[in-house]
């Protein structure tokens, strides 16, 4: 019987989430359109509704392209690879009071383990394209990827400290014992999080492995029809997974006035990350590779571990 | 040292504002009298005087006229033809025509096609591609004598 | 032990987007570092230069818009320029005063292009469309006057095609001011902000001797310091009769290069300004000029150059008395801007190549004529 509920709550995540990239992308396009003065997707059905949905129809019906010279077995798995871990982290999520899959103690490592899986599938697809373009962008992006990893973690780690729990639940439940959203304590970590979540996210101004203009989309140059469509789906879920975690972690998950319930709380929160990430894509240049590094290494990092003495001080003396 | 913060207000300050965009085959844009877009014909203004098909730099004009049936003197035109495919729309044709017969009009989207064949425009499409330009649109013959002026 | 490592070749383009066209560089990276760099070009070589033998003087003049397309006024003036001077012809002052009003116009679009599609080569989206937006207020002046957007073939020789129309100059002076606050939003936008500084500055430095020796021109070598402008050096048409600065810079990396040309926007803006005040009624074309059949210069030859947008552009025209020119020679600047480029890349990175390779402001449809 739980293995049944299990698997249902997994498939009704499943699709709530497909439906959720999809207005995703168009939430980004309509963000970037207004902010470019144009008016973003609008011929597809009301405002665009269902522009996404002809967009991956037309990717679904395309010719499935595997080049001659790819490796094929790794070539195929890549999509896969990288898509599964984005998806498997919604089991620790909590939605809701009610709402959740696994109630589980390590939630934050386990969230952070297994996200840390999907560079896997960046560098399988780039070296298995047999493509220069994609090779580079996906060493780029296990570079930054596996550095950015660090700031991630050190910077969440501020947040365990005080609420003395990896339980995301837990940590939702402690905002509100104390009444105050964590950002407010944990804001120098707050904002390291969110840095350090662009870089891991790929997104811009840290889209190096798909660096358009440079790398001609990187490590997913050869893809294309539904294989490309699963590397777009693994970077929007996961670009809502973390978005759903800092949620939980920062701005108090679902907690907010009885008017509305619980998970219409935790969606508004997530949006607003969203709105940041495509902000920063419509004002932002790209980062150089050596910047990246040497920010991530040497002011991301060090500040992070201040973030945690500054913390860790605060809980010890203060008594939290 | 936190300039770029600033550029954050610029993308919010476009966010809110009116949108620019031409929403094409709906609203198209006005083009202006001048502008160089397809060409129309007036086979009655015609003299046959060949320049149209001198100065053309791409060769795409061909012309040929027949006698007139009252003036032997004379003649009219009997086909014109502009091949689209090669033509640049330089206006330098009109801009030599001594009678204003071949002008420009301010169309510029009827001439997507999906074979090359139909780039070819013969005197009857190119006398029916009727829109506003920097042009008469009706009038009597100009004199002779004229040749070589500017219009 | 050691590891066996290998350079690997790259070749970029002649698909790919930041060679903004036909181009094709062959580059050895180690790693990402490149060790050469080989400008491969011709993709878009139309032997417009031959072609000029065989058509008639004025024939030639809408080929010359397809040059720089970015540009195409000054490469109309020049060509036009050229063979007035064969013809040892006055030109009408109304007509020059276009001519300077429509020139600068396009300088302003030309460097706009620029700005949006460098910030797209080093990925901000937004500015691409806010510089295209501008562009078109150029454009559609432009269009109006001329009667088409890009391909003017405006400038005839001996004078301009027509006449502006009713309210055009005043239509100009408004659309000046409307610019110069536009512009000044980029600097809110982009040049300030700290990752395009720390992509652009000390990146891909041309020193002064470089630029001599290189023969380079135009905002490039304005940007390492050297203080060359066509329109001062040798005003042509009536450049002379305006106030306007050169603007240079002495530190000749690709910051100093966006910066010159920002700056140009602004004197072009103010000399735009100056020609709608000063602009008088009067003729338009020369009284022979007219007759564009009829040109038919004496044998002898000339050479006219000016300021594009992307450097010096000269026309050296031979003539032997025919209405077909024995020979025309284009001095076409991005050709000889882009041929620094085998030198000032190695050594860098992928992602510098293209930040360097995007502030060359090259048209490939001018490298390969």
């Amino acid at each position: 019987m739980d293995l049944l509920y299990m698997v249902l709550f997994a498939v009704v995540v499943l699709l709530g989430l497909l439906g959720g990239v999809t207005y995703a992308i168009l939430f980004e396009r309509k963000v970037i359109g207004w902010m470019q003065i144009r008016n973003g997707p609008n011929r597809h059905g009301p405002w665009g509704l269902f522009q996404t949905i002809a967009d991956v129809l037309k990717l679904l019906m395309k010719e499935d392209i595997i080049p001659a010279a790819a490796d094929r077995k790794i070539f195929v798995l890549a999509p896969i690879l990288a898509f599964a871990p984005s998806f498997t982290v919604f089991a620790v999520l909590s939605w809701s009071d009610t709402l959740y899959a696994a109630d589980l103690n390590i939630g934050v490592l386990y969230f952070l383990g297994v996200s840390s899986m999907t560079m896997l599938g960046v560098l399988m697809g780039g070296w298995s394209s047999n493509n220069k373009y994609s090779l580079l962008g996906s060493i780029r992006g296990v570079a930054q990827m596996v550095s950015y990893e660090i700031p991630l973690v050190l910077s969440v780690l501020g947040v365990v400290i005080l609420s003395g729990t990896m339980n995301l639940r837990g940590i939702v439940q402690y905002q509100d014992d104390i009444g105050m959203w964590f950002i407010i304590p944990q804001f120098l970590g707050f904002v390291i999080y969110l840095i350090s979540a662009i870089a891991e996210l790929n997104r811009s101004p840290f889209d190096l492995p798909e660096a358009e203009s440079e790398l001609v989309s990187g490590y997913h140059t050869e893809y294309s029809g539904f294989r490309y469509a699963f590397f777009m789906l693994a970077e929007y879920t996961y670009a809502i997974a973390i978005s759903a975690f800092a949620t939980t972690l920062f701005l108090g998950g679902w907690l907010g006035p009885a008017f509305l319930p619980g998970i219409v709380w935790f969606i508004l929160k997530m949006c607003i990350f969203m709105f940041i990430w495509f902000w920063l894509r419509a004002t932002l240049p790209r980062a150089r590779v050596d910047h990246l590094m040497q920010f991530g290494w040497k002011v991301l990092i060090p500040l992070a571990l201040l973030n945690i003495v500054i913390t860790a001080v605060i809980k010890v003396w203060m008594g939290w | 040292m936190f300039r770029l913060l600033k550029g954050f207000g610029v993308t919010l300050n476009y966010f809110r504002k009116k949108k620019i965009t031409i929403q094409y085959p709906d609203e198209k844009v006005v083009m202006p009298e001048r502008f160089r877009g397809i060409h129309r014909f007036f086979p009655d203004k015609c003299i046959v005087c060949n320049m149209c098909v001198n100065i053309c730099p791409t060769d795409v004009i061909t012309l040929t006229g027949k006698k007139h049936p009252e003036n032997p003197k004379k003649k009219i035109i009997d086909t014109y033809n502009i091949d689209f495919q090669g033509c640049i729309l330089c206006d330098l044709c009109t801009e030599v025509c001594p009678t204003d017969a071949i002008v420009m009009t301010a169309r510029y989207d009827n001439l997507s096609s999906y074979t090359r064949s139909e780039h070819f425009k013969d005197i009857e499409w190119l006398s029916n591609n009727h829109v506003y330009g920097n042009y008469e649109e009706s009038g009597p013959v100009p004199e002779m004598g004229e040749r070589g002026e500017r219009k | 032990m050691s590891i066996k490592t290998e350079t690997m070749t790259l070749n970029m383009g002649p698909q790919h987007p930041s060679t903004h066209g036909v181009f094709r560089l062959l580059v050895e990276v180690d790693g990402e570092t490149i060790t050469k760099a080989e400008p491969v070009m011709g993709y878009l070589h139309r032997g417009s230069e031959k072609l000029a033998e065989n058509f008639l003087y004025t024939q030639f003049i809408p080929y010359t818009d397809r040059l720089d397309y970015l540009n195409a006024m000054t490469n109309n003036y020049v060509y036009c320029a050229a063979i007035e001077k064969l013809l040892e012809w006055e030109i009408p002052e109304r007509a020059d005063y276009l001519r300077v009003i429509v020139m600068e116009l396009n300088r302003i679009a030309s460097h706009l292009v620029w700005w949006g599609t460098y910030l797209l080569d080093i990925g901000a989206l937004s500015p691409f469309l806010y510089a295209f937006r501008d562009r078109d207020i150029c454009l559609d002046l432009l269009n109006e006057i001329s009667g088409a957007r890009m391909t003017f073939n405006y400038i005839r020789i001996g004078g301009v095609k027509w006449d502006a129309p009713e309210g055009w100059v005043d239509k100009v002076k408004e659309k000046v001011k409307e610019l110069r606050e536009n512009i000044a939003e980029y600097d809110t936008l982009v040049t300030g902000n700290e990752i395009f500084q720390a992509r652009t500055i000390g990146v891909g430095k041309l020193t002064k001797e470089q630029v001599i020796n290189w023969g380079i021109s135009g905002p490039l070598a304005r940007a390492s310091g050297v203080n060359i402008d066509i329109r001062k050096e040798e005003p042509y048409s009536i450049y002379d009769r305006f106030d306007f600065n050169i603007p240079t810079r002495e530190e000749g990396d690709v910051f100093a290069r966006y910066k010159v040309r920002i700056a140009e926007m602004y004197e072009s803006l103010k000399i735009i300004e100056q020609a709608c005040e000063q602009i008088d009624e009067g003729e338009i074309i020369h009284k022979k000029g007219a007759r564009i059949m009829m040109i038919k210069p004496p044998a002898g030859e000339a050479y006219t150059r000016a300021e594009a947008s992307k450097g010096e552009i000269g026309v050296y025209a031979v003539s032997n008395g025919k209405n077909k020119p024995y020979r025309i020679k284009l001095r076409r600047p991005s050709f000889v801007n882009v041929s620094i480029l085998q030198d000032l890349l190695i050594g860098e990175n992928i992602q510098n190549l293209v930040a360097i390779f995007g502030s060359l402001d090259i048209v490939l449809g001018e490298v390969d004529a």
